[in-house]
């Protein structure tokens, strides 16, 4: 790997762990500052061997992903903290667009807050959900990477009461 | 104890001054004793919905499930094309013989011949009748005591209607599917069966709350204020209010017809997509008595149903369907519409499940709850609580006593 390809890769690295810090930080703004505002487009998806097809969970692009979460405050949540786990394990890029596509293993947990009994329950961590990301990410040189697609391919097909907030 | 407004113990456990028919007695989510009885007088006598048509279009094509809590089945479609259920349990040793949540048996088990159901145990085979048609060494093991012909599949009453979906009776002497659903699938008749439906979607979860309090939140509308999404493109509407709730015989119920303004909530907009004789925007609800609710928003039909496990856990399944012929487009728009409603990250279902969740906490036997009221009266419609006490008026008829005063 050249010293340029592996700067790239870091900087791919370093957009998707941006990303998971922020969304576990519940910090929106910088989330949405990571990702490109006419490209972007958000999915969650998996695959049910009930059904034996493909499936859409969830899908916004940059301005309705932006409503859904200035929304939020005026929503019932279940508001027990999510930690994103992530780790980057494939960076191909396309160096004639200068996009890049990275491969993220993803395993989320939850802390227990106010979801059930919070005098027993608040305070305890689970495991909420695993599976991956699929970003395409922008190498731009003058505002640095940012993502134009996500996609979040969900092992889990069980997630209990479900969120109101993006994996 | 000098404020008006709080009580005293022997307050609190007092009966409402109303009458029996608009309270109830938490114990009937609680008791275990309760829950029992309502798996033998309840989910072993009535027609309950466990897939869809779609989900095993072609011959030899398979679902398994359960009913009734604990009863495992599996549902195949014959290469007559005819849908038809069995208890998931091998005769021979207990073992389950589908394992897989769907599937073709057109593909040869490690242990069974392709068409046919194989126990992976010991080898026997089933076909799509439920005939034994394999016993390992029948004749060496067995010399004519145990034969074929005498050890089939226990078959279970299998219909397909009201859009498709494929509907069970474990009771062998049960009234037929119509006369159960007693005229209430009328109410969407139109959208339902003018053309075949197709499944997009499904999700479960496994939810710590008695399944008669998930079904109560599609049976009273009062909750609306749980939800920011109705109050904004529902209850702010002209005319909400007058939706007319209808009561059926055998403890269904439907809520009329509204129209939903979906572009009033920031991010939404209009719905394009309908079903057949659907108004634009329109939104229909039919709960089926006792677990099974189909809700349908213009463009998406959501079947949810459930299977209780416990007093205090049950198995929550949610469908999503369009319409067979969609195209890539229509199909799109149609998830889309779904999912920001109803999926798991839509903005309605978590706050349902966080509610029904939280009920549990607050009545777990012991915990001092005492009775719940279901006594508001607005001329049936929309936040009048007609849809519950006619859900308590079946299962106390089904029970043999009050849900008011539930004690054998």
């Amino acid at each position: 790997m050249t010293a340029a390809e592996t700067q790239t890769r870091q900087l791919v690295e370093e957009v998707v762990y941006e990303s998971c810090l922020a969304l576990n930080a519940e910090d929106w703004g910088t989330f949405l500052g990571l990702c490109d505002k006419e490209t972007f487009r958000y999915r969650i998806v998996n695959y049910s061997p009930e059904i034996r097809r493909e499936q859409c969970w969830m899908e916004r692009d940059w301005k309705g992903l932006k409503s859904l979460l200035d929304l939020l405050p005026r929503h019932n949540s279940d508001h027990s903290p999510l930690t994103r786990h992530a780790t980057v394990y494939r960076v191909k890029v396309d160096g004639t667009v200068g996009e890049a596509d990275a491969t993220t293993l993803l395993t989320i947990y939850r802390t227990e807050l106010d979801g059930g009994n919070s005098h027993f329950d608040s305070g305890q961590t689970s495991l909420f959900a695993v599976g991956k990301y699929e970003d395409r990410i922008r190498l731009s040189k003058e505002d640095g990477p940012r993502l134009m697609r996500r996609t979040v391919r969900l092992d889990t097909r069980q997630i209990g009461i479900g969120s109101h907030v993006p994996f | 104890m000098d404020s008006p407004a709080s009580r005293n113990l022997e307050q609190w456990n007092r009966p409402p001054a109303l009458p029996g028919s608009h309270y109830l007695d938490t114990r009937v989510y609680t008791d275990p004793a309760i829950f029992e009885e309502e798996m033998a007088k309840i989910f072993a006598r009535i027609w309950l919905p466990v897939c869809h048509e779609s989900e095993l279009p072609d011959p030899y094509d398979f679902r398994t499930a359960g009913v009734a809590g604990r009863k495992p089945i599996v549902v195949v479609r014959g290469p007559d094309r005819k849908v038809r259920t069995f208890l998931n349990i091998c005769p021979h040793r207990g073992n389950t013989i589908v394992r897989a949540p769907s599937g073709s048996l057109t593909r040869a088990e490690p242990s069974g011949n392709p068409k046919n159901m194989t126990c992976m145990f010991h080898g026997w085979q089933f076909d799509t009748l439920g005939r034994c048609v394999e016993i390992p060494r029948e004749e060496q093991g067995y010399q004519g005591r145990v034969c074929k012909a005498n050890v089939g599949l226990r078959e279970i009453r299998t219909e397909v209607a009201h859009g498709g979906f494929v509907w069970v009776n474990l009771d062998d002497d049960c009234e037929p599917l119509e006369e159960f659903t007693a005229g209430a699938f009328g109410f969407m008749m139109t959208e339902l069966d003018t053309e075949p439906l197709d499944i997009f979607h499904y999700q479960k979860a496994i939810i710590p709350t008695n399944y008669k309090l998930w079904h109560e939140t599609s049976r009273e509308f009062y909750h609306d204020y749980l939800h920011y999404h109705n109050r904004a493109t529902g209850m702010l509407q002209k005319g909400y209010f007058d939706r007319k709730y209808t009561v059926f015989p055998n403890g269904h119920a439907a809520t009329g017809l509204t129209i939903i303004a979906y572009d009033a909530y920031e991010g939404g907009k209009e719905r394009l997509l309908t079903f057949p004789g659907l108004a634009k925007n329109g939104w229909k609800q039919l709960n089926i008595f006792p677990s099974c609710t189909y809700s349908l928003r213009t463009s998406c039909l959501r079947v949810s149903v459930m299977t209780p496990i416990s007093e205090r856990e049950t198995l929550i399944e949610i469908r999503g369907l369009g319409m067979k012929r969609d195209t890539p487009e229509d199909r799109a728009e149609r998830i889309a519409d779904h999912d920001t409603i109803w999926g798991p990250f839509g903005r309605n279902l978590h706050e349902d499940l966080l509610a029904v969740r939280n009920q549990s906490v607050a009545m777990r036997e012991g915990s001092g709850s005492r009775y719940l009221l279901m006594a508001r009266e607005e001329n049936e419609t929309i936040h009048d609580e007609v849809g519950l006490r006619s859900y308590f008026q079946e299962w106390s008829r089904r029970l043999g006593r009050p849900a008011n005063n539930p004690s054998p």
